[in-house]
């Protein structure tokens, strides 16, 4: 079932939580919606659950207008980040609960709980209460529950903060399988861009209640919209510089009084053509280590990653994070010469924060 | 490596015993500071204090009483300090631990004795005699040996008399020396006896002597090293149980009175005793309002009255349950005008206290007696309307209660319900009222509590010839028109007692258990 959202907004007095959002989100898609805290993206969700009204806009699910009908009216599914199993019940009770509301007869019911459970793999935990289960298991239930009446829309609120990070990891691909498998259409709240980046066909990433993006993975990563995806996407985090962009002998260069350094990307010109100071950015791991090279700064503080040494390098008044070879053994007080791969280059006009290249 | 000592290596640190010297001193310290603090607060109540308050006037006043417990407790206070005191402060040391104890133990009553002996107090007190010594023999009380120039000699009594009576009451040994001792100096006692078989009657003025009661000395040490010993071997981890035991001694005792004083004719302390003061008088007297008969003159319909307070609790607690819950539903998890309004002035409403509303709800209830149909229900004079006013005045403390249950649940519970497939109704039927189950019960249990053991508002709200509950009726019973029966008094309050009882047997496990929740965080 595919999801049509134009110009949503939620008030909550003069707040203004969710500001005209629009997404189109296909049959059988998943769907990420990523930001900090407070960006929005759960009183969304709750919009499209039917449990806040909104305060402007249109939701269609398929053809259907869906804005006024409850949440019992909407056949969708949700799992909650406290997964809010009901703990006077058993977990079968739990899973049948949706289904007893349907009034499905019990034999059914019951064909139904156990047919799910053996595919969320807790058969065998049927008759304890959740207060029995572990962080795991309740997560399972949940999950259980949410699919148990076949919903056309399946919705994740954080499911997975409250797990530990293996556990996170294991659970993260099992719901992604599952999704795929029964090809639900999903909408994934988070504010961990792992989770989002490895789980979801499209990314909307939000801030403070406006949509920012609404792109793949990919293009979220290579190719940064704004100026606030370049930086909340991806860890460690993209390095920003203001430069001047100019053209000499040897084609375009960004300068600053730190440093200087060609680039030669896709569409130079529209970045040539912008008047006066442009940010730019570098992801860390489009820095290497090269002791040839122009630009030299202190080093810093030196993390190690385990794959990698995560450096904080010093030019004059700008600071650059880059990964090394842990092999070369940087120590902070080190003097390094950075070189930047002048394809990855991106950038931004600090006066509207978008993209010069898009 | 050398060998390390094992105490540094395993285990937190204790910290080192300490030496001999410091220890003792310490323990002298502790003690002597004891022993000036308790006598030093008792001299404060007798002295000055007691002055202060003195012109109340009243005979043993609480400063007084003070004063004597302190002086009373603190041969014990010091013994138990010891005891305990030296045992955290010299650890092993256990034979100077006792030797110690002992030795306080000992010094403390020999000082305590001496200051009686000095002062002419306590134990070396006067006491009234007739200077003769007698023993128990089958006839009655014999006379084995009298004192030279004693009351008994002067009033002509010789060795082998047995005396049988004082005036007509027959005496054994006891009763003869509790009689002696209780009588005025110079009272005469008129000695009814056998001398040769013959019965005389002679008269014995009993005179006041300097005497030393050695028994109470006796067990004085005694009671000393009894204690001493108690402190000695008690665990340490026992002492907050004995604490909490002997504070709560005075309840246990009373409730063993409750029970054994219904079934007694009479109590001697916590022994039953029957009319003429002898062990016994076991009886099923006091319970004989269960037959609709109290005492020998009045009847009494006693299930009609109980119905009445079961009445009064049961509509009481249903309509408390109903209108709290929703109530606190309402003001947890929706927003409406007057909201913060409604919250404070519950608040307010539950410091009301129910004496100054009195007159306020007569006429309120009388106006609503005027209704027809509802007005007999509701009205004053009867039941329903004794209900509605203790509903009213559980109610602000129910809502808020509640409010704070609902609180505890989080948002997810209902959203999750919602989604479910749940109206809101059938959310809160089935989602939210039973993970409150815990705070269901527990209001429940003090509506019903505060409906069964209510007296002010039937007392005032209920009047005429008709009797309204159980609280009324125990008042009723402890009429100034006539000899009160205690024992039977008793026997009502178990009676009311016995469905409170009940509850908390079977209620407690709810009430202690905390419902484990199934949302992650909640424990």
């Amino acid at each position: 079932m595919q999801v049509d959202i134009q110009n949503l907004t939620k008030k909550f007095g003069n707040v203004v939580a969710v500001d005209s959002l629009n997404l189109d989100i296909k049959s059988g898609e998943f769907v990420a919606f990523l930001g900090p805290s407070g960006c929005g993206k759960t009183t969304t969700l709750l919009m499209v659950a039917g449990i806040y009204k909104p305060t402007d806009g249109i939701m269609r699910f398929g053809d259907v207008v869906v804005n006024q009908l409850q949440p019992r009216e909407r056949n969708i599914g949700m799992v909650f980040q406290s997964y809010a199993l009901y703990p006077h019940m058993t977990a079968y009770s739990n899973i049948a609960y949706p289904l007893k509301l349907k009034g499905i007869s019990k034999n059914e019911q019951n064909i139904r709980v156990q047919r799910v459970a053996d595919v969320m793999g807790i058969g065998h935990l049927l008759d304890r209460r959740p207060s029995q289960l572990s962080g795991g298991q309740q997560q399972r239930v949940a999950l259980g529950r949410a699919l148990v009446k076949e919903p056309d829309l399946l919705l994740f609120d954080e499911p997975l903060s409250n797990l530990d990070a293996r556990l996170r990891l294991t659970m993260r691909g099992e719901i992604k399988h599952l999704q795929r498998d029964l090809g639900i259409t999903s909408i994934y709240v988070t504010h961990d861009q792992i989770e989002a980046l490895t789980m979801a066909d499209r990314i909307a990433v939000m801030n403070q209640g406006k949509l920012e993006a609404f792109d793949t993975p990919e293009g979220l990563y290579e190719r940064p919209k704004t100026l606030f995806i370049a930086g909340f996407v991806g860890n460690p985090p993209m390095n920003f510089v203001d430069v001047e962009v100019s053209q000499n002998g040897a084609g375009p260069v960004a300068t600053n009084n730190d440093l200087k350094t060609h680039f030669t990307i896709d569409q130079v010109e529209k970045v040539l053509a912008h008047k006066g100071p442009v940010t730019m950015g570098i992801r860390p791991e489009d820095i290497v280590v090269d002791d040839g090279s122009d630009i030299r700064g202190e080093v810093y503080l030196v993390e190690p990653l385990g794959r990698d040494d995560l450096i904080d390098v010093r030019i004059g008044d700008t600071r650059m994070l880059a990964l090394s070879d842990p092999k070369l053994k940087i120590q902070p007080g080190d003097t390094v010469g950075l070189r930047f791969n002048p394809e990855r280059l991106q950038f931004y006009d600090p006066q509207t924060n978008q993209s010069l290249v898009w | 490596m050398t060998v390390t000592d094992p105490t540094m290596v395993a285990g937190p640190r204790k910290a080192p015993p300490l030496a001999l010297g410091t220890a003792l001193w310490r323990l002298l310290r502790d003690i002597v500071l004891l022993a000036v603090a308790m006598l030093g607060v008792s001299w404060v109540f007798r002295e000055i204090l007691a002055n202060a308050t003195s012109a109340v006037n009243v005979e043993e006043s609480f400063t007084t009483v003070i004063a004597d417990t302190m002086i009373f407790t603190l041969p014990f206070a010091l013994v138990i300090v010891t005891a305990l005191r030296s045992r955290s402060l010299l650890k092993n040391r256990r034979g100077l631990i006792i030797g110690i104890t002992m030795l306080v133990a000992l010094a403390v009553q020999t000082i305590s004795v001496g200051q009686q002996a000095l002062t002419q107090t306590g134990a070396y007190g006067t006491q009234t005699s007739v200077q003769f010594t007698t023993e128990q023999a089958d006839e009655g009380v014999l006379v084995t040996a009298i004192e030279a120039g004693g009351a008994a000699e002067q009033a002509g009594i010789l060795v082998g008399d047995v005396i049988t009576a004082i005036r007509r009451d027959v005496v054994d040994k006891a009763a003869l020396d509790t009689a002696i001792l209780q009588s005025d100096d110079g009272a005469v006692l008129r000695f009814r006896l056998l001398r040769d078989g013959e019965e005389q009657q002679i008269p014995v003025t009993v005179t006041s002597i300097s005497g030393v009661n050695t028994t109470s000395i006796y067990m004085g040490y005694v009671a000393l090293f009894v204690t001493a010993i108690l402190a000695l071997a008690i665990p340490f981890g026992w002492i907050p149980y004995v604490l909490l035991i002997s504070f709560l001694m005075p309840l246990f005792l009373g409730y063993a009175w409750l029970i054994i004083a219904t079934f007694s004719q009479r109590t001697e302390g916590l022994l039953p005793v029957d009319t003429t003061g002898n062990f016994g008088g076991l009886t099923l007297d006091n319970w004989s309002f269960l037959s609709g008969q109290m005492g020998a003159r009045n009847q009494l319909d006693i299930w009609g009255v109980t119905l009445n307070s079961a009445m009064i609790a049961v509509v009481m607690t249903v309509i408390v349950l109903l209108v709290a819950s929703m109530a606190g539903y309402a003001l947890s998890r929706m927003n409406f005008p007057g909201r913060r309004g409604f919250l404070s002035m519950t608040l307010i409403l539950h410091s009301f206290p129910a004496v100054t509303l009195l007159i306020p709800i007569f006429i309120v209830l009388q106006n609503i007696g005027h209704i027809p149909l509802i007005g007999d229900l509701f009205g004053f004079n009867t039941i329903g309307g004794v209900a509605l006013i203790m509903v009213a005045f559980e109610l602000p403390l129910g809502i808020w209660l509640m409010k704070g249950f609902f609180d505890g649940i989080s948002w997810d519970m209902e959203r999750s319900a919602m989604i479910d497939g749940a109206t809101r109704w059938r959310t809160f039927f089935e989602i939210i009222l039973p993970q409150i189950r815990p705070g269901l019960l527990a209001l429940g249990i003090f509506s019903f509590l505060g409906g069964w053991n209510t007296y002010l508002i039937p007392a005032t709200f209920m009047v005429g010839t008709r009797t309204s509950n159980l609280p009324v009726l125990i008042r009723d019973l402890t009429g100034e028109m006539q000899p009160v029966n205690w024992n039977q008094v008793a026997a009502v309050g178990l009676y009311q007692l016995i469905p409170i009882l009940l509850l908390f047997v079977f209620a407690q496990e709810y009430l202690l258990n905390i419902y484990a929740g199934g949302t992650k965080g909640s424990s």
